[in-house]
């Protein structure tokens, strides 16, 4: 082999890349020329001197959450049709788009044919529960809105509309809903069944988490099945929140955000967290007042 | 921090430190995150984010930027993950993604400021030292050094050289990542090579000829 041509393969001899034929005519041309040696010896020499190369770089703790949060714990169920339904709302897809237009076309198309629906409606017959009349609308808003706790919304008639009143059933379905504006669909709803639920599930996790006694002496405290809890809390979290979301229920939408944290940092934990974590959280739970909040829901 | 990331690269399904990462090989990794497993996707972030994060920062020689571009990497392959053929190495695939993360966001810089020139900047910076040999330039100056070097590279040359030299892919996976012809790869790779040291070498002369 010349010089030549043992100095132009030189790097990809290097670099492993040659077959193996060629390679060994390189290394027996190396063996027996100095002056291409050498430059295979500063070619190596740099590669060694590449291989001290620091960036000083350090994958910061944090970022998995941060990728956790818009991945993993943004996973849904993979069957049923709501998975499916809320799937069609994952950005940066093109079926955000056409999702979104169409979701407000049915949000408008209820909300219209309601509106249309109480104004044609005969006030005889109209029905409604727990409505209270004209005069005690404004000061029974705020009474419903503190004491009421399996209902997330108060129920409304019209001002100019006779009403009649019922004694509360727990069915549901045959509401006459002619004479009811429409922040009422908040009670009718079946998902405020499944937001009432959750919220009690979290409500008990969080208050396991609380109520958890940590001694001086404990290394690690088992939390294999407040983890595992949380983890399907979350994901129940986050589908209810974005429909909360879509259906403008925002104090919903508002509670299940302040949730989120909490079920993610337990649902971070190591099965054996260390006393601190746990307190760390305890506290959190204790200085924001979220179980308090929660029962006011 | 590079042999670290080689480390993690070279053990794909082999036993080692991260006994909950290694445990799995890539192809399995990636079978189970498609079944919905989430903490498959933990394993992966976990064997990949070290390789990741420091390709992304020699292409963009910015920590924060790095940081959130790793990010955005992760997110792409998560979204991405059940479209990928099966027949690429994980690891090729995700610097795929990295590449065209970072390449977008210096596109981004690109116009917003529309010309920086790094090649002064590098020359400027290490212009007053007399040239020592690299056995006794700190670790601090020599980091510096490369780098200011590396950004003074076009990024075709930075994305082949950095992928070559500090993470040690063969030309087919360099191919694979950029989807450059092999021959311009070498090329590119050699010329790379001629300017870091055209660039280096007046900072680390004596001891740079062995």
């Amino acid at each position: 082999m010349k010089c030549e041509l043992c100095l132009e393969l030189l790097e990809e001899y290097l670099d492993g890349e040659l077959a193996e034929r060629v390679s060994s005519e390189v290394a027996a041309h190396l063996v027996t020329c100095s002056r291409c040696l050498t430059e295979s010896s500063v070619l190596a020499a740099e590669e060694e001197m590449f291989s001290r190369y620091d960036r000083e770089l350090e994958v910061p703790a944090s970022l998995w959450g941060q990728i956790a949060e818009r991945t993993v714990v943004t996973q849904l169920p993979k069957n049923g049709f709501g998975a499916r339904f809320v799937s069609l709302f994952r950005v940066p897809s093109f079926g955000f788009a056409l999702a979104t237009a169409v979701a407000l076309i049915v949000i408008g198309l209820v909300v219209g044919s309601t509106y249309i629906r109480s104004r044609k409606s005969d006030p005889k017959h109209t029905t409604v529960i727990g409505a209270p009349t004209p005069s005690s609308v404004a000061s029974r808003k705020d009474e419903q809105q503190q004491n009421d706790v399996t209902r997330p919304a108060n129920v409304f008639a019209s001002h100019d509309k006779s009403k009649t009143r019922r004694s509360p059933a727990p069915k549901r379905t045959p509401i006459d809903q002619s004479d009811v504006l429409s922040s009422d669909f908040g009670y009718q709803d079946p998902d405020d069944k499944d937001t009432a639920k959750h919220i009690e599930q979290t409500q008990n996790l969080l208050r396991s988490i609380r109520n958890v006694q940590v001694n001086d002496g404990d290394h690690e405290i088992d939390v294999t099945y407040d983890k595992a809890l949380s983890r399907r809390l979350l994901n129940e979290n986050i589908v209810l929140r974005r429909d909360a979301e879509m259906k403008a229920k925002f104090p919903t939408k508002s509670l299940l955000s302040d949730l989120e944290p909490f079920l993610i940092d337990i649902a971070n934990l190591p099965d054996q967290a260390r006393p601190e974590d746990i307190r760390a959280i305890k506290e959190r739970v204790q200085k924001t007042e979220i179980v308090a909040a929660l029962i006011g829901y | 921090m590079k042999r670290l990331a080689l480390d993690e690269l070279k053990g794909e399904g082999q036993p080692g430190r991260f006994a909950g990462t290694l445990m799995n090989s890539s192809g399995e990794l990636v079978t189970r995150v498609c079944q919905g497993d989430p903490e498959a996707f933990r394993l992966i972030f976990e064997r990949y984010s070290r390789p990741v994060i420091g390709f992304i920062y020699d292409m963009v020689s910015d920590r924060e930027l790095a940081e959130e571009l790793t990010q955005e990497t992760f997110v792409r392959a998560y979204r991405g993950i059940r479209g990928m053929n099966r027949e690429t190495k994980l690891s090729t695939w995700l610097f795929g993604i990295a590449r065209n993360v970072a390449r977008e966001s210096l596109r981004a810089r690109a116009r917003a400021s529309r010309h920086v020139d790094l090649e002064d900047k590098s020359v400027l910076d290490l212009s007053d030292n007399e040239p020592v040999p690299v056995e006794r330039l700190l670790s601090k100056e020599l980091n510096e050094l490369i780098r200011l070097a590396l950004n003074a590279l076009d990024e075709d040359k930075r994305v082949v050289f950095t992928l070559k030299v500090f993470h040690q892919c063969s030309y087919e996976e360099i191919a694979g990542i950029t989807g450059f012809s092999l021959a311009k790869l070498k090329t590119d790779l050699h010329r790379a090579r001629a300017e870091m040291r055209r660039r280096i070498k007046p900072y680390a002369g004596v001891g740079y000829e062995v």
